[in-house]
């Protein structure tokens, strides 16, 4: 699965209430800004938890499987963060090159992830996966600054 | 000795089914995101679920009436259908987000796919409980869930601010309606209902008289007071590695992390084992409240103690339940995602499950001279108040929030 299967997907009812939700939260599919903050926010905390598993690689202190399917799962999640910031709508075009380069960190951090996915019991992979990792959570996190009003 | 032993054995299997991938997700993204300040809601669903088993327990052992078979008994049938429908809904959901925990952690350990996994899961909780009398399969997921204990092992290794710890037992108010939906949801995944309709059913399949009140105490208070400890141990494990870092852990996986990086490879499988006792042992506990209550509503013979030939309608169920919890399973909803709203909604379930149970215990034409004194009277009523605000508060913060999205 989980690659496919595990992706957020809603049952009928469940898909009813967050149809309920998207239409009262989310200006019926546009993206507002803070929705925007959000998604960049999920992709720091994929790359952070990635740093993690790419830790345990690095170090030898994990198992394959463990790092492979989690490595797989953390880099779907990404992906899926990624289509959904590459399709909206801004509500704030403003926030056009912010977006972007929300995208192209999400592709950045999925291609890290499925190095690692490949790689999942090479010790220096873990360790240079980690490092690009950490890059790439601070340029999200460089963003959400940048979005929020709190960059320098 | 063998009294000594008995006990002993009843707190373990009180373990096992208390922890469930409710608390393991819930309790680890309480950390993640509010570092050690729920810590106060894991201990108030903690005591919670000790005061109401204990009451059912007390019930089932005195009358022989299990959870159910009380509500309908007291409430009627008209509320007693909509207690039925609420909690059999919830079960199911439970049942499949159980499933599916077992098929995550199994494709962790084997990386092969997940869908072959919850069709495996199922066949082995079948096979089980086909071979095992009823204290054995309580015993084997309750062991099982005890090389969980690495969690507090990799709280001492981490050695948190200990200060902070002790200051997250202090009840606090933040107005974020994402903290007041995590309140709801840590305190909720401790009081999930089938816990009380397996335990008080499990003391009618275990014979419990008067005589074995005292058990019945000491399993309430300390099996579920001993998981509410690991419940403890994994928030601070959480708050400790996630929460200076930005994780948001959306995965079952990610629970093992912390131990992981405490004690390397042997840490992350003592933890992904433990994971899997407890969630195995709680898809076993989940299927069978289903279909307790469903047998004790309508009045047919149940029991895994009677057996298939004695009890067909109530094995038929429970193997309806399960093959239902697999098709949810495997419907490709998101088993953390799942376990979220199952734990949710289980909350607007709580006052229908937990008031009978209370009016019952308290009840001294009843429950004769072991109705409740005055301290399990006060606290039981506090708790039912605080389950009505939190029933009441459940789904406009699950819309708020979206889902504890954010």
């Amino acid at each position: 699965m989980p690659g496919t299967s595990r992706k957020r997907v809603l049952s009928p009812a469940l898909g009813l209430l967050a149809a309920a939700l998207l239409l009262t939260s989310s200006g019926c599919g546009d993206l507002s800004n803070d929705e925007l903050n959000r998604g960049v926010e999920s992709l720091s905390a994929l790359a952070a938890q990635g740093q993690l598993v790419a830790n345990g690689v690095a170090r030898d202190a994990t198992k394959t499987t463990y790092a492979r399917a989690m490595a797989r799962t953390l880099g779907e999640e990404s992906e899926h963060e990624a289509e959904k910031l590459a399709d909206a709508t801004l509500e704030e075009p403003e926030t056009e090159d912010q977006r972007h380069a929300a995208v192209a960190v999400a592709g950045e951090i999925s291609g890290l992830l499925s190095e690692l996915q490949t790689f999942p019991g090479d010790e220096r992979h873990g360790e240079l996966v980690e490092k690009h990792l950490a890059e790439a959570q601070e340029k999200a996190d460089a963003i959400v600054a940048q979005l929020s009003g709190d960059a320098p | 000795m063998k009294t000594i032993l008995k006990i002993a054995l009843g707190i373990i299997a009180a373990i096992g089914g208390f922890l469930d991938i409710g608390d393991l997700v819930f309790n680890t993204q309480a950390g993640a995101l509010f570092r050690y300040d729920l810590l106060w809601a894991v201990m108030l669903g903690t005591i919670g679920i000790a005061v109401y088993a204990e009451m059912s327990g007390r019930v089932a052992a005195v009358s022989g009436r299990p959870v159910f078979d009380v509500i309908r008994m007291r409430m009627g049938f008209g509320l007693g259908l909509l207690a039925l429908i609420a909690s059999t809904a919830v079960n199911l959901l439970t049942v499949a987000a159980e499933l599916g925990g077992i098929a995550i952690v199994l494709e962790l350990l084997l990386d092969a796919p997940y869908s072959m996994f919850v069709v495996t899961a199922a066949a082995a909780l079948v096979l089980i409980v086909a071979l095992l009398p009823f204290g054995g399969i309580e015993r084997l997921f309750g062991y099982g869930g005890l090389v969980l204990f690495v969690v507090i092992a990799t709280v001492f290794h981490q050695d948190p601010d200990w200060g902070a710890v002790a200051h997250g037992f202090v009840p606090s108010l933040d107005s974020s309606t994402l903290y007041l939906y995590f309140v709801v949801g840590v305190f909720a995944a401790a009081l999930m209902p089938y816990e009380v309709h397996f335990y008080s059913s499990g003391a009618i399949e275990e014979g419990w008289t008067e005589e074995n009140l005292k058990e019945n105490r000491l399993n309430a208070i300390l099996g579920y007071g001993i998981g509410g400890v690991l419940s403890v141990g994994l928030v601070i494990v959480s708050g400790y590695l996630f929460h200076p870092i930005g994780v948001e852990p959306s995965d079952l996986g990610t629970v093992a992390l912390p131990m992981q990086g405490a004690f390397g490879e042997t840490g992350l499988l003592l933890a992904l084992g433990g994971i899997l006792f407890c969630v195995g042992g709680a898809a076993i506990d989940s299927s069978f409240a289903a279909s307790y209550n469903l047998a004790q509503f309508l009045g047919w013979e149940w029991g895994r103690y009677q057996g298939p030939r004695k009890a067909p309608r109530f094995t038929a169920s429970w193997l309806v339940f399960l093959l239902l919890g697999i098709a949810i399973a495997q419907s490709g909803i998101n088993p953390v995602e799942i376990t979220e709203y199952s734990v949710v909604f289980s909350v607007v379930a709580l006052p229908l499950t937990y008031l009978p149970v209370l009016l019952i215990a308290g009840d001294r034409s009843f429950m004769s001279e072991y109705a409740n004194g005055r301290i399990a009277t006060f606290l039981g009523w506090l708790y039912f108040a605080v389950i009505v605000v939190l029933a009441l508060a459940a789904i406009p913060l699950l819309l708020a929030t979206n889902g504890g999205g954010g």
